[in-house]
């Protein structure tokens, strides 16, 4: 197995930001994987940014401008 | 005519943090490493250029660290000379060599430290600032500075007048987001700025005597919704925060702004003022990207920040001022009994709740609107205890405020199957029925009848079975009494035959964190104009109730704190509830009964019991 590095930009750990725990991951270059060391999650640079994704829609007003006050 | 003020502050951070772990990957910690001081020192340029760029002046804080690069101190006299920007000193950025060989430690956290090397860094960071630039300076800071540190201060320079002195809300939940390693454990202290009490630094100050000696500035403005639940490093005026929170789509993010207007908004519960601080340290603006987020976006979320702050100048609506020109500003106007208040909405979730924020010298509390106004948090600062923390001291890390009510921590309304949570509501019940307001999701106003500020909520209607109702709360706080009075009223209802229980009621506990801690020696006692009843709390589920109550009181000799609820009404009954160990809270409630329309009034009073 490869040595774990700080992969691109340090993706946190998605699972763990569902649960808000800032979670830097480690990057596996031979398997092209991120992997998490608290919580078992393992996945590509793809289902990383997905997850991302899903992780953004509880902020429902994210692209809002509100100014009525 | 409403002011809003604006401050923005850099510090040249040498070493900071999240550069110096990058950096480190894979080699030993070196202090000296010339990318991260050249990386650090460069980004603190453009900072104060994005700045001045937008004609705002700034609070270049110098760091330790940075008293000892020329280039550093040169930006500083210049920028000063030039744009009229203020320098300071911080306590953030200690670490570098010259510290390492000086006090042999790597602590970061100046609260930290033992009380006597709390004194002595203050000495060697004071007098270097004082060797590079031939004075001492005004404000100060760090993410948190407890009274016994401020007061050394005051003592020995006595020119400090303004100091970042909490974060707000960064306590367990900022430390859980870390992973458990970020020890910034200070939650309940004021969302903007106090004069705070010479006894903890958390309470604003009751009168001159109490008074510490400077303005308190929490670090960044937040969410108060969205911290409240949530890190408070990911929703506040710090762009790279909300990178952090990934509150953003196309690399646009609104979310600023309406935290910015917000805060503007405050204007109009607070007499004409309202304010703005940002600070990023230089360790967000890695070249390497953070937060998912490349340079490019760093640099463009900070830019698009500093540009709002700039166009809002430009059109009159905000004044940039420096720490020290504040503090002289916000003392000029503010009788120590005036309160802070917030009517807050949620910008974020899209859910359109509100919370009412409210502090002043005797308690810092909030009401949730989503839970028929229930009283989420409550935090008594007529206590004022003393409670120094960091190396030798009772509370180590634990530099928090304790409360009586936190909702979150200690359950609220909803717990599981068992027990009772941490709350302060009304219970209406009926032949046998019974509703919480908790339930009730409603929506509230905000208004001033003289020096009472007055938090109505709108009606919320009550289904029982045979009968409904449209039940008021509204909330009356006369400035300056410590004293939150309660109007239940009824002022509606489908059956005017019926005899309706409002049942006003707080349980709660006492601590700074979500785990529990021994309610021991708690007293609860009833005094009614016939009869009184008293316990000492043992965990044995007892229960007591008296007619005719004139004060329900609890004693928590833990936290120092008098708690009482009272009535102006004959015809009320009130009652006390121990708790057991899988329900460690305690109860006092007033009840009265009312056919068809009524009310029950009751004020709820936080005083230091010693």
């Amino acid at each position: 197995m490869a040595q774990g590095r700080k992969g691109r930009l340090n993706y946190r750990c998605p699972r763990c930001l569902m649960r808000e725990i800032d979670m830097d991951m480690l990057y596996d270059k031979d398997k092209d994987e991120y992997y998490c060391l608290r919580c078992s999650f393992t996945g590509s640079e793809q289902e990383v940014l997905r997850l991302n994704a899903q992780f953004r829609e509880k902020y429902r007003d994210r692209m809002k401008r509100i100014t009525d006050f | 005519m409403s002011d809003f003020y604006v401050t923005i502050i850099h510090r040249p951070e040498m070493v900071p943090e999240y550069i110096q772990k990058e950096a480190e990957q894979g080699k030993k910690e070196d202090l000296t490493r010339s990318e991260v001081l050249r990386e650090s020192l460069n980004i603190f340029r453009t900072q104060q250029q994005a700045a001045h760029d937008n004609g705002l002046r700034t609070t270049i804080q110098m760091t330790y660290a940075s008293l000892f690069n020329e280039e550093a101190t040169a930006i500083a006299k210049d920028h000063h000379e030039k744009y009229g920007d203020e320098i300071g000193s911080t306590f953030l950025g200690l670490q570098c060599q010259e510290f390492r060989e000086k006090f042999k430690s790597k602590e970061l956290a100046i609260w930290l430290f033992p009380i006597d090397a709390k004194r002595r860094i203050v000495d060697e960071v004071f007098g270097k600032f004082y060797e590079v630039f031939g004075f001492h300076p005004t404000s100060t800071g760090s993410y948190y500075m407890d009274a016994e540190l401020v007061n050394y201060i005051k003592e020995r320079y006595p020119m400090v007048k303004v100091a970042v002195a909490t974060c707000w809300e960064e306590g367990p939940k900022a430390y859980w987001n870390a992973n458990n390693s970020w020890y910034t454990l200070m939650d309940g202290g004021p969302w903007n700025p106090w004069i705070p009490s010479k006894r903890n630094i958390h309470c604003p100050a009751s009168d001159k005597e109490d008074d510490i000696g400077i303005v308190a500035i929490p670090h960044l403005s937040r969410d108060l919704l969205a911290v409240f639940d949530g890190p408070g490093s990911y929703y506040g005026t710090h762009p790279q925060n909300i990178l952090r929170g990934m509150v953003y789509e196309d690399r646009e993010s609104p979310y600023f702004k309406n935290i910015v207007d917000q805060y503007r908004s405050m204007a109009k519960y607070n007499r004409g003022y309202s304010y703005n601080m940002m600070f990023v340290g230089p360790g967000w603006m890695s070249k390497k990207g953070r937060w998912e987020a490349d340079y490019d976006f760093l640099l463009k979320s900070y830019s698009d920040g500093m540009a709002y702050y700039g166009q809002l100048k430009k059109e009159g609506k905000a004044i940039d001022v420096t720490m020290s020109e504040f503090a002289d500003i916000y003392r000029r106007d503010r009788p120590y009994t005036r309160p802070e208040c917030t009517l807050w909405k949620d910008i974020l979730y899209g859910s359109n709740r509100q919370q009412f924020w409210y502090v002043d010298p005797w308690m810092r509390f909030c009401l949730d609107m989503n839970q028929g106004g229930a009283m989420i948090d409550l935090r008594p600062y007529a206590a004022k205890l003393i409670r120094p923390c960091g190396v030798g001291t009772k509370a180590m890390q634990d530099a928090s405020y304790p409360f009586l009510v936190q909702s979150l921590y200690r359950a609220g309304f909803f717990t599981h199957y068992a027990g009772e949570g941490a709350v302060k509501s009304c219970k209406l019940s009926c032949e046998g029925e019974e509703v919480d307001l908790c339930t009730c999701r409603t929506t509230a106003s905000f208004s001033e009848d003289g020096d009472t500020r007055v938090v109505t909520l709108d009606p919320v209607t009550i289904e029982f079975s045979e009968r409904s109702i449209q039940m008021q709360s509204i909330f009356r706080l006369a400035e300056g009494t410590g004293e939150v009075k309660i109007v239940r009223r009824i002022i509606d209802t489908t059956d005017p035959q019926a005899e309706i229980a409002i049942d006003e009621y707080i349980t709660a506990c006492y601590g700074t964190t979500e785990y529990p801690e021994d309610l021991t020696g708690v007293q609860l006692s009833l005094k009614g104009t016939d009869k009184s009843e008293a316990i000492d709390y043992a965990y044995q589920c007892r229960e007591a109730a008296v007619e005719r109550v004139r004060l329900a009181e609890v004693l928590v000799p833990q936290v120092d704190t008098r708690l009482t609820m009272r009535t102006d009404t004959d015809d009320a009954a009130g009652y006390f509830r121990e708790g057991f160990a899988f329900s460690p809270m305690y109860t006092i409630g007033i009840k009265r009964k009312v056919k068809g329309k009524g009310e029950l009034r009751t004020w709820l009073k936080i005083e230091k019991a010693s």
